[in-house]
């Protein structure tokens, strides 16, 4: 490092993150001056092509804008749409909407676990090294992440942006004897959960713990998915209505993504460490054994540490939806009539990598006049931004390609979604 | 079966949509009963989808100059002439193949061949390809439907 000239280390892409975004961080005289993190975010191309099309429309499109979490963008819209329309859906149908739910996690937060955080932890490039020294362990994880997908492809009725889900319910509900082939793998599925959990808990992180303000839905009875006031560890409670009047969305000219903040704090955190030191008491008693045996206490603050959370919620998700199963009797109707009218809904979910939300404008005739979705990466980018910038900085020292790899990890961390256009993370050093 | 036919991309992004709107074309024209037509969500479910004692043909776009060539690769290949595939999220298609051979060698399809349409980096959102994009998908298709015998 010599002061007076600037250098630019590329570093090539962050091939186990998805999507395209760039991470620069700019080192002057030895000190970290400012980390970007460059987000091309898709949602805000879906807000304009929502524009103009039916009320109906919205849960086909927005399934669209991630390959990995559609179910999340389409109950998002759907409940959204209802708030708008005055409906609310109860009862089976309520109970399929959090099982399809439970089918998205499982598969989304396997995926990260396995394939994208796991081989940082173990010293492995990638997935497929890791492979090689731990075959059965990826196996499982294969598995498990299909156990989830079977879910969303029976209730979505297709894996790949699925298309039964509309406002007011289903498309078409399953008769019982249809889930029960899903019954069986998830009482495997459990136990490749806790077997994940307990596998996980065991590699070493390194010490690192912001003092986050945690958001995330909390529901008095059950872990949040579909349903909740939206809270903060700093003492936050409001409704999904009151959400633009507690956050606001900032321009930020290094990206095209729109960053998120508290108006009255800042930064903030969702996701799975937000949704834990929330709700950690409304996991399912095995969950919460589980998290205790292993160690994690009621916040965690560690986001190295959330791979551990992630396998946590897979194996709520999977008790949850053999609950769900066990308890399934198909509703009288797949959907609730709804009629179109001149209103503006808002709903806000937990999706896996936190939480998702959706406003509509709607004409009388139904017809959507202004669509705003915020959706978790983009309320985090402000919180990644300062976490980078925290962890860098005590390790400037080490060699040029150890700091790669730890920024690396440090953004697998949060599990960004900017996916869905190109699919590269470029990471850039200037040093001047 | 007689051959399993996979379409990868992201519709949204214009270009690198073009592998399915290779496998819509293939649906249009009738391939024969026994080819199977499937679209991957993302690179880990590729994995699964190539599981097969069939012929696998992954159809995808490559980065690549001139826009609209069509390649006939193994997947190996991607990674050693340097086009690099963009579409599914993260693991890319040579990788996804390998980790398929890793862990299941004895039962991923002893024939994978991808047919590339090259493009240039999507920088916007879009819902249609691109002129020279769109012109090479009827070529593509005669290149599928020459390796599954259609």
């Amino acid at each position: 490092m010599s002061d007076g000239t600037t250098r630019t280390i590329k570093v090539g892409y962050l091939a186990r993150v998805e999507g395209e975004g760039g991470l620069t961080v700019t080192v002057r005289r030895g000190r970290v001056e400012e980390v970007r993190l460059e987000i091309f975010e898709p949602p805000r191309f879906f807000e304009a092509l929502l524009r103009g099309r039916s009320f109906a429309e919205a849960p086909d499109i927005t399934a669209r804008i991630c390959g990995i979490c559609p179910i999340a963008y389409q109950m998002s819209a759907v409940h959204a749409m209802e708030d708008a329309l005055g409906v609310h859906v109860e009862g089976q149908l309520r109970a399929l909407r959090r099982l399809v739910y439970c089918g998205e996690w499982i598969e989304s937060h396997t995926l990260h676990v396995y394939m994208l955080h796991a081989p940082d932890f173990l010293g492995y490039p990638d997935a497929i090294a890791m492979a090689r020294d731990h075959r059965e362990t990826v196996q499982r994880g294969l598995r498990l992440k299909k156990a989830g997908n079977a879910i969303v492809a029976l209730l979505g009725g297709r894996e790949i942006h699925p298309v039964n889900v509309r406002v007011g319910g289903f498309y078409r509900v399953p008769e019982r004897a249809e889930l029960s082939p899903l019954a069986d793998e998830l009482a495997w599925a459990r136990d490749a959960a806790l077997e994940t959990v307990r596998w996980v808990a065991g590699f070493e992180f390194p010490d690192f713990e912001p003092d986050y303000e945690f958001v995330a839905l909390r529901h008095p009875d059950e872990y949040p998915m579909n349903e909740g006031r939206i809270a903060s560890t700093a003492g936050l409670d409001v409704t999904a209505q009151e959400y633009e009047a507690h956050f606001v969305e900032d321009h930020v000219a290094h990206s095209n993504a729109l960053q998120s903040r508290l108006r009255a704090r800042g930064a903030y955190l969702c996701g799975p460490l937000a949704r834990y030191a929330l709700n950690a008491e409304r996991l399912s008693p095995l969950a919460r054994a589980t998290a205790r045996a292993v160690g994690l206490g009621p916040v965690c603050r560690n986001p190295f540490r959330s791979i551990v959370v992630r396998a946590i919620e897979v194996l709520h998700a999977c008790d949850e939806a053999l609950r769900l199963i066990a308890a399934y009797e198909p509703p009288p109707r797949p959907f609730l009539d709804v009629a179109p009218r001149a209103a503006t809904g808002c709903a806000a979910t937990e999706a896996p990598r936190g939480l998702l939300y959706h406003r509509y404008r709607l004409a009388a005739d139904g017809a959507i006049e202004d669509a705003k979705i915020v959706p978790p990466t983009s309320q985090n980018q402000k919180s990644m931004e300062e976490d980078l910038a925290r962890f860098v900085a005590p390790r400037l020292a080490l060699p040029r390609d150890e700091l790669t790899l730890r920024c690396e990890q440090a953004v697998r961390n949060y599990d960004p979604c900017i996916s869905c256009a190109t699919h590269f993370l470029r990471l850039r050093i200037d040093e001047a | 079966m007689r051959a399993r036919v996979i379409g990868l991309g992201q519709a949204a992004a214009g270009d690198d949509g073009v592998g399915l709107a290779v496998l819509d074309a293939l649906r249009e024209h009738g391939v024969p009963a026994d080819v199977e037509l499937v679209r991957a969500a993302e690179d880990v479910a590729l994995v699964a989808l190539l599981e097969t004692c069939a012929p696998v043909v992954l159809v995808d776009a490559v980065l690549g100059t001139p826009t609209g060539e069509v390649l006939d690769l193994a997947p190996s290949e991607l990674a050693r002439r340097g086009p690099r595939s963009v579409s599914t999220h993260g693991l890319g298609v040579p990788e996804a193949v390998e980790l398929a051979r890793t862990l299941a060698p004895d039962t991923v399809s002893p024939a994978v061949r991808v047919v590339a349409v090259t493009i240039q980096r999507p920088t916007a959102y879009a819902q249609c390809l691109s002129p020279a994009v769109a012109a090479a998908v009827p070529r593509a298709v005669a290149r599928v439907l020459g390796l599954v015998g259609g």
